[in-house]
């Protein structure tokens, strides 16, 4: 994956997730009803370090601050809405490389779909 | 979920009859690749990477011939399935050693409220566990007979 700052917040949150999922008793009973072996969390947690060492330590910090106040910090916008607090997106905001954009109303960061 | 409303996710451009990647690794690539390009879908290396990442947790290869890659990305506007076959085999580390020829790929959001995307993958364990389910899909000859194979279990 490319050293484009807000697709390794994509990354570093799907990881995230993954983590929660796994350590989460009843969703990881399904899935291992279901045969899925999930022994590997360890793993993902040297993916997180790995990510997190390509992340500049603001951006980080800033990830890790939002995640605290709302649990997910990157939102994707749809229909020019920021996901997480419906505030409109002005349309002048789009997905540029290596630029994270964050809304202006909740401070979520936005991944244009 | 029923297997009825599990067929409608299968679409002719997000199946692959012949697989053509040896390991695990171009074999996720070439599905993502095919979802990206015919699904709608961009920011393939986020797939991706999430995909390698749920393998490291544990394989999706659950034996006899059949995996089911799944995950939940940001990269996913909704609950999307591709399906793949490999008559030569791909070794996708399956718990039972084997080499893997059928795979059911499906990514969904993170935002799943009803766990349709746990529900779906429910459904399609279910519904390959069967011997001759599994032997008529590896035969299939197209789009349209796999697609009769699935829909005779939604009946």
């Amino acid at each position: 994956m490319s050293d484009d700052q807000s697709k390794l917040l994509v990354a570093l949150q799907d990881l995230d997730q993954m983590i929660r999922e796994a350590e989460d008793k009843d969703k990881a009973a399904e899935l291992k009803d279901l045969g899925f072996a999930l022994d590997g969390v360890e793993e993902l947690r040297k993916a997180r370090e790995k990510i997190t060492e390509r992340i500049t330590p603001q951006l980080l910090n800033r990830y890790q601050r939002v995640a605290t106040s709302y649990g997910r910090t990157v939102v994707p916008v749809v229909g020019e809405l920021c996901t997480g607090c419906f505030a409109k997106v002005p349309s002048s905001f789009r997905y540029e490389k290596d630029t994270v954009t964050t809304c202006e109303n909740c401070g979520r960061m936005l991944y244009f779909t | 979920m029923t297997f009825q409303e599990l067929a409608s996710y299968f679409v002719e451009p997000l199946c692959i009859f012949d697989l053509k990647a040896t390991s695990k690794r171009d074999a996720l690539a070439e599905m993502v690749t095919t979802m990206c390009e015919h699904g709608g879908l961009k920011d393939r290396d986020i797939i991706l990477e999430m995909l390698l990442n749920r393998e490291s947790l544990g394989s999706t290869a659950i034996g006899k011939g059949v995996a089911f890659p799944h995950g939940r990305t940001l990269a996913a506007r909704d609950l999307s399935v591709v399906f793949a076959r490999s008559q030569a085999g791909v070794n996708f580390d399956a718990v039972d050693k084997e080499p893997t020829h059928l795979f059911f790929l499906i990514i969904a959001p993170p935002q799943d409220r009803d766990s349709i995307y746990l529900q779906a993958l429910g459904k399609v364990v279910d519904l390959i566990k069967e011997d001759d389910t599994r032997n008529e899909i590896l035969a299939a000859a197209n789009f349209d007979e796999f697609c009769s194979i699935i829909g005779r279990e939604a009946k």
